[in-house]
């Protein structure tokens, strides 16, 4: 209450607290904190990370029968009988970098970075090697079972069959990067320059492709089937032949990169897996995928934590397979890589996560706009009750305002009065003719001129009051200078409010005086437009919040001033006698001695006011404003969860006065006074 | 005697009940004396001592303090009653300020000093009355006369021209009354202007210079503390002998 007064201290202190509590606050405010945001929009990978039980750079993938085999650096093998999901060991093939690999039928070959290759006809057959002496070889491929073909620098093109190694090598001399065939018959080799190479005799000779454009290099190819040829270069171009024999090539133009000719990305490595879906890799982490020929391609999700450099895709079918890269990472797939949509469904509100996912914010804005109306509806009632229970215990009467006056100043103020009672009297009688109402009778005819009729009784009123002045006696002793002005002026207040119900208060204050936009009005001409944001728009952006505090601060404070007022009345007259006896005055004996008594003795039921303040809050959803009931009520159009929702919002409203309860117990303790007043224990 | 401090003339209440309490009560108190007002339970004792400082409006009658009239509607009766200090039967202290803080109040609100020189006056009085080392604590932990001793200590801060007592001694135990009469008594000797409203004969007839008996709201009888042994009218014989019963 004031500075003079000891004991009341802050009801929340940090430095209070012991070191358990801090922590534990801070943990909370924390995790609260850390919550995810979800949106209902997300998509998440397609792609499984599987354990390679290495950190080797992984480059080739191959599917020999139902098996699938990687190979890498330092002549690291593994293989998995289950589609990638799990891999096991394999003995190393020495310690060379194994880069490339194929299979046909029962065959399957891996080249290796110094030109030898090894061939296996079967899981359980031995290692076949086989040493072609060349140096620079860049991918292998197998048409036929006894028949391969290797590729590499300066374009050289090597054919090993009939167990001896034939020199294919053209007139074209530029780096060769991968070979590929469809069958035993038909190849392609692919190298910089543009060069692109095909075979129709099993690789025994091999003709040149004229490429869409000759700067680039080309990486890799996929020869699918007689129509569908798709190659790539390592700057991003997609480019494909739909001629039989691959006599036309032509640059895609990419409908998801805008229709550029380039992904804008590097790529390494294409496989065609059906007739339209085609897999990238790329260093970089990129791994893209497209749905239709390379029109539109999709960059896939990674799996949290992999980003390494892709190097080779083995795909089983269509859907099912896997991608190798550098630092031994092998993911799996089920769905091609494809990103997997978990948004736009339609929610099921009957599963409750799924209810508070969509009314959690709902309940928060609800929450944070109930406590706003209540602390300051709070602060504002309490202010008022405190000025009511003033007045209604101030001992100023008529006759303590008019003792300093004569007898005939008051005399003569009664004259004037009386004259202008009169005359009210008079005017508002003279509009009564114009309503055909002649006479007395009509007096209280409910139809005519409410002003005449106000102008006739005030008069009245007015003339019956000035006779007291006009006849007042020297001691001032009439009825009229008993009156306490101040406290008839609290009583009407308190007794008009608490005897009209709060849900009309608020409908008239709102939508009849409309308070809320005249404040309104009134601050956004002295501070400008609130916006619809920031401190401003929190203050008097919203003018049902306006009118909303005010209801319940009118509202609240007339409770609170009779609860005040007992308060005021259990303190003994004689602590009003002594204080007054030192010569204080009445003013500042109520605020130094008497109002920090009664706050204390008044504490517990204030608290009950409060606790009521909060609960009638959810009325002011009736003048549209967003607090917690009506919050709940939005939901409960939404969602149809009736049970749930009006649960939450109950349990939204505990935790408020909860806490409320909770900190005034806490004032109670704190401003507790040795021996004043029964409050048991010590 | 010497210069008159307080002057009652012909004081009347009716209260607004119509039971006239007091009727016409005059008498004066000079500079350094101590008058106890002595009778029965209803005679008007602590009415004519509210008149006094204001407590309760007389109804007729003049009161003047150092000559001067003080119960007109004009004068400043907040600053007539920081002159005249009153001790309350039932102490009347503040129980949410600490002695200290009781003590000071006054002289901090209605003198206008800082809070160091009202302390500095404060642990002055306190030690005057004994009760120095109480100082920092809440009069709910105190006695009922260590409560009294304080309240006297709170009236005589302000540095008054006179101090009313009203029944100081009524309630408290009777091993408790002695270190209030003995402060008092202490007062007496020092020379303040005092008027006693009491029920203790003997403290009045030690301590008083002057006893003025009322009955039924008038002075039976007025003399020098030595009418409490030669009682003159009977009336004051009757009540005498009605509290010597009392205390047998």
């Amino acid at each position: 209450m004031n500075s003079a007064s000891p004991g009341i201290e802050r009801i929340f202190s940090w430095s209070s607290l012991d070191p358990k509590s801090r922590v534990v606050l801070l943990v909370s405010i924390l995790l609260i904190c850390s919550i995810p945001h979800s949106s209902g929009q997300e998509t998440i990978t397609g792609w499984n990370e599987a354990e390679s039980w290495t950190e080797n750079d992984l480059n080739a993938a191959v599917i020999h029968g139902e098996i699938v085999w990687v190979f890498g650096d330092f002549g690291t093998v593994r293989f998995s009988e289950d589609s990638g999901a799990t891999w096991q060991n394999h003995t190393n093939l020495g310690d060379v970098h194994l880069i490339s690999a194929d299979s046909y039928e029962n065959s399957m070959a891996v080249l290796s970075s110094d030109g030898i290759i090894y061939m296996k006809d079967s899981f359980e057959s031995e290692w076949i090697t086989i040493d072609s002496s060349q140096t620079g070889m860049k991918s292998i491929a197998l048409a036929g079972e006894e028949s391969l073909i290797i590729v590499g620098n300066e374009g050289a093109i090597w054919h090993y069959t009939g167990q001896t190694w034939w020199n294919r090598t053209t007139s074209f001399t530029e780096n060769l990067h991968d070979v590929d065939f469809n069958g035993d018959e038909d190849g392609l080799a692919v190298g910089n320059g543009g060069t692109i190479l095909a075979t129709d005799n099993g690789g025994t000779t091999w003709d040149y492709r004229e490429a869409p454009d000759p700067e680039s290099s080309i990486v890799s190819v996929s020869y699918f089937n007689t129509y569908r040829m798709f190659a790539i270069s390592n700057s991003g171009q997609i480019i494909y032949s739909t001629s039989p024999g691959g006599f036309e090539w032509q640059l895609r133009e990419i409908e998801s990169a805008g229709y550029n000719t380039t992904l804008a990305t590097n790529l390494s490595s294409i496989d065609v897996v059906s007739s339209s879906r085609i897999l990238f890799t790329g260093p970089d982490g990129y791994l893209g995928l497209s749905l239709d020929q390379g029109l539109n391609v999709e960059r896939n999700i990674l799996p949290v934590g992999v980003n390494p450099s892709f190097n080779d895709h083995a795909m089983f079918d269509y859907v099912v397979g896997i991608v190798v890269g550098d630092s031994g990472v092998i993911l799996f797939t089920d769905r091609a890589g494809e990103n997997e949509d978990i948004g736009f469904q339609i929610p099921d509100y009957n599963n409750f996560g799924e209810f508070v996912e969509y009314a959690d914010e709902m309940l928060l804005a609800g929450f944070i706009a109930t406590v706003k109306i209540v602390i300051f509806g709070i602060m504002f009632g309490f202010v008022i009750g405190v000025i009511l229970a003033m007045l209604k215990t101030a001992p100023t009467s008529f006759k303590n305002l008019l003792e300093r006056f004569s007898t005939s100043q008051i005399k003569g103020f009664g004259a004037i009065c009386s004259v202008f009672a009169l005359w009210l009297i008079y005017s508002g009688m003279s509009r009564f003719p114009e309503l055909q109402l002649n006479g007395i009778e009509y007096i209280f005819t409910p139809v005519g001129d409410p002003r005449g009729f106000a102008m006739f009784g005030l008069g009245i009123a007015i003339f019956v009051i000035s006779i007291q002045f006009i006849f007042a006696d020297e001691k001032l002793t009439g009825p009229l200078f008993k009156i306490r002005p101040l406290n008839s002026l609290a009583t009407v207040y308190t007794d008009f409010f608490r005897n009209t119900p709060l849900i009309v208060q608020f409908m008239f204050i709102h939508f009849g005086l409309r308070l809320g936009m005249r404040i309104q009005q009134v601050l956004e001409g002295t501070l400008g437009d609130p916006g619809i944001d920031g401190l401003d728009y929190f203050f008097y952006g919203d003018r049902t919040f306006l009118s909303a505090i005010f209801t319940l601060g009118l509202n609240s404070g007339a409770y609170q001033c009779e609860t005040i007022r007992g308060a005021i009345a259990a303190i003994p007259t004689g602590q009003m006698e002594a204080w007054r006896s030192i010569g204080l005055t009445y003013m500042g004996t109520m605020r130094l001695v008497i109002m920090p008594q009664a706050i204390r003795i008044c504490i517990p039921p204030i608290g009950n006011e409060m606790v009521n303040l909060v609960l009638n809050s959810s009325l002011a959803m009736v003048i549209g404003y967003s607090e917690l009931s009506r919050q709940g009520k939005l939901m409960i159009a939404t969602t149809f969860q009736i049970f749930s929702a009006w649960g939450l919002v109950m349990v939204s409203y505990f935790v408020v006065t909860w806490t409320l309860a909770l900190l005034l117990r806490r004032l109670e303790e704190k401003t507790k006074i040795p021996g004043l007043g029964i409050s048991g224990g010590a | 005697m010497g210069d008159v401090v307080l002057s009652i003339r012909d004081l009347h209440k009716i209260y607004p009940g119509g039971v006239h309490a007091v009727r016409g009560v005059s008498f004066d108190v000079s500079k350094g004396e101590s008058v106890a007002v002595i009778g029965s339970s209803g005679s008007g004792k602590s009415t004519v001592l509210r008149c006094i400082n204001r407590l309760i409006e007389p109804t007729e009658g003049a009161i003047e303090l150092r000559g001067e009239q003080i119960n007109t509607p004009g004068a400043n009766v907040n600053e007539v009653r920081s002159r005249i200090g009153m001790v309350f039967q039932s102490f009347e202290l503040f129980s949410h300020l600490k002695v200290l803080d009781n003590v000071t109040l006054g002289l901090r609100h209605v003198r206008g000093m800082s809070k160091s020189e009202a302390e500095a006056v404060a642990l002055e009085v306190l030690e005057r009355v004994d009760m120095l080392e109480r100082s920092e604590a809440y009069p709910g932990n105190l006695s009922g006369g260590q409560k009294q001793r304080v309240a006297i200590a709170r009236a005589l801060a302000m540095k008054p021209e006179v101090i009313l007592f009203d029944e100081p001694t009524s309630a408290l135990d009777p091993e408790l009354i002695g270190s209030v009469l003995e402060t008092i008594r202490g007062l007496a000797d020092e020379g303040m202007t005092m008027v006693i409203v009491t029920h203790e004969i003997n403290f009045a007839r030690d301590v008083a210079d002057r006893i003025v008996y009322l009955d039924k709201g008038k002075v039976a009888e007025e003399g020098p503390s030595s009418i409490i042994n030669q009682p003159k009218t009977e009336r004051l014989q009757k009540f005498l002998s009605s509290m010597h019963e009392e205390n047998v």
